[in-house]
């Protein structure tokens, strides 16, 4: 067990947007969350990594680094690609002292190897696109070898192609790092190419747990409405 | 009752009440999370957990980057002042007075407030509109995710920058704005040079120096630490980062306000 979650509650106000679920994800497997905007999947990996407190509940990680890819990659903009990917590695307490100048190039040169943007080390964010933003982000999140890590909509915004190399890494990092991952999102693609597991969350509840096949059969009327993106069934899109 | 409830939660003073009751909510907020964020850094500086790369950048930034405007402004009040006082003056023989007069009220209150004014505008609606922009764009949660405490790393090398730099544009902002007073009261009133700097020294006390040097060092922390907090807590998209480089502004004024009347009440009453 990597991540496990226990009768996670979280409110906002008077509005309850994580109502009591629970969850686990093992080291090696990914966990994609699924469901219609507003529907409390970023707030779950949010809740997980810490970000926001949680008012009930529980989350049990293993120990080890919990790493995160932001929905708009989140890069620092006034640092360039190297400084962005060594942050964690230049910052944090527990690291700081720990590498030495010519340690740190060479761990984020072979980061952005592994991200195929291999040279673009002294690149400011700005002067990426979206789908490089996302893997120099990859290459930040996987830099202290987390065993945990968490994408919030990877794949969001990109081309079909960017998707569908994003999609790749997740796997790939899966295998290499063997890490629990969570993904979420709700482009169809990345949910069959990435996932071993799917919840789907509506108003805060979990109301499809299985595999991406069991989702796609559309058994029950949520995966059948989520699957064909009908705006008839039991989800109703807030207004 | 039912109906008087409804007629009070109608009625203008109800309204104007619960806002009233929301202002000052949101006022003991802000201030405790000044005084929450400006202990955390307080206790990073006391551990030494200082990045002095970071730190040397900052320093530019608050110091050199912000001199052309402080001078400005801090020369230009000079010169307001002394052509209404000199003249004056000279007409009613206290001529030999001007010098010490100008270097008295520019030591003690308008090279600092004024500077912490110019500063306030250009360093500090820059570091909060920094800051929350970085929040706005999950940055803040970035550093966060990785580990790094964001206080360390974003607040202390700003407000530490801001403690350090501010003396030195208050002493170089007063030194200009005596120089200033000088040249004012020679074109305006006729006074000579000599009469001027002969009693610039003569009301000016080790204690000046000292409180000028102490309230420049507060104002800076103070400025950066408010203005690094407002950009901290900023929330929402554009319009966020809009209100939380005015709210900055706004407590950056009053802070600067607010500091010097405790200075003078504490040191020349």
């Amino acid at each position: 067990m990597s991540i496990e979650v226990k009768n996670l509650v979280k409110s906002f106000d008077d509005k309850t947007v994580i109502n009591d679920i629970s969850f686990k994800v093992d080291d090696g497997e990914v966990l994609a969350i699924v469901g219609f905007s507003g529907s409390g999947k970023s707030t779950v990996l949010k809740l997980i990594c810490g970000l926001i407190p949680y008012d009930n509940g529980e989350v049990i990680t293993s120990e080890g680094d919990i790493a995160m890819v932001f929905q708009y990659s989140a890069l620092f903009d006034s640092l360039d690609v190297a400084d962005n990917i060594a942050f964690a590695l230049k910052e944090r307490k527990d690291l700081r002292n720990k590498y030495r100048d010519d340690e740190i190039r060479k761990i984020v040169s072979e980061k952005l190897e592994l991200v195929g943007l291999k040279g673009i080390e002294s690149k400011f964010p700005s002067e990426l696109s979206g789908g490089m933003q996302k893997r120099v982000s990859f290459a930040r999140a996987i830099v202290t070898k987390p065993n945990t890590i968490l994408y919030d909509e990877p794949t969001a915004g990109l081309d079909p192609m960017s998707s569908t190399l994003i999609e790749d890494y997740i796997v790939s990092l899966k295998h290499e790092i063997n890490a629990a991952s969570i993904v979420v999102t709700h482009q169809m693609s990345t949910i069959t190419r990435t996932a071993d597991r799917v919840i789907m969350l509506y108003d805060g509840k979990i109301v499809f747990e299985g595999t991406p096949a069991e989702l796609l059969k559309q058994e029950t009327p949520y995966t059948k409405q989520f699957v064909t993106a009908s705006l008839e069934g039991p989800m109703q899109m807030q207004a | 009752m039912i109906v008087l409830q409804k007629y009070l939660k109608q009625s203008a003073t109800y309204k104007i009440f619960s806002h009233l009751l929301v202002v000052l909510a949101g006022f003991l907020e802000t201030l405790g999370q000044i005084a929450q964020l400006g202990f955390h850094t307080l206790k990073c500086v006391l551990k030494g957990e200082i990045d002095r790369k970071e730190l040397i950048t900052q320093c530019d930034r608050f110091g050199v980057s912000s001199l052309p405007i402080t001078l400005s402004i801090v020369g230009m009040t000079s010169i307001i002042v002394a052509s209404q006082v000199a003249n004056e003056m000279v007409k009613q023989g206290g001529g030999n007075f001007v010098g010490m007069l100008m270097t008295i009220l520019i030591v003690r209150e308008v090279g600092s407030i004024m500077s912490g004014f110019a500063i306030t505008s250009m360093i500090g609606s820059s570091l909060a509109s920094e800051l929350a922009t970085m929040r706005v764009t999950e940055q803040v949660d970035a550093i966060k995710v990785l580990d790094v405490d964001p206080v360390r790393y974003l607040f202390v090398p700003r407000v530490l920058s801001g403690a350090i730099m501010m003396p030195f544009v208050v002493i170089l902002a007063s030194v200009v704005g005596v120089i200033l007073g000088a040249v004012t009261s020679d074109m305006f009133a006729g006074l000579s040079y000599r009469a001027y700097f002969d009693s610039a020294g003569l009301g000016l006390f080790m204690k000046d120096l000292g409180v000028c040097l102490l309230k420049s060092i507060v104002f800076g922390a103070a400025i950066a630490l408010i203005s690094c907090t407002c950009g901290y807590h900023a929330s929402g998209g554009a319009k966020g980062v809009g209100l939380a480089t005015t709210k900055a502004v706004v407590w950056s004024f009053i802070s600067v306000v607010v500091l010097d009347m405790v200075f003078a009440i504490l040191f020349f009453f």
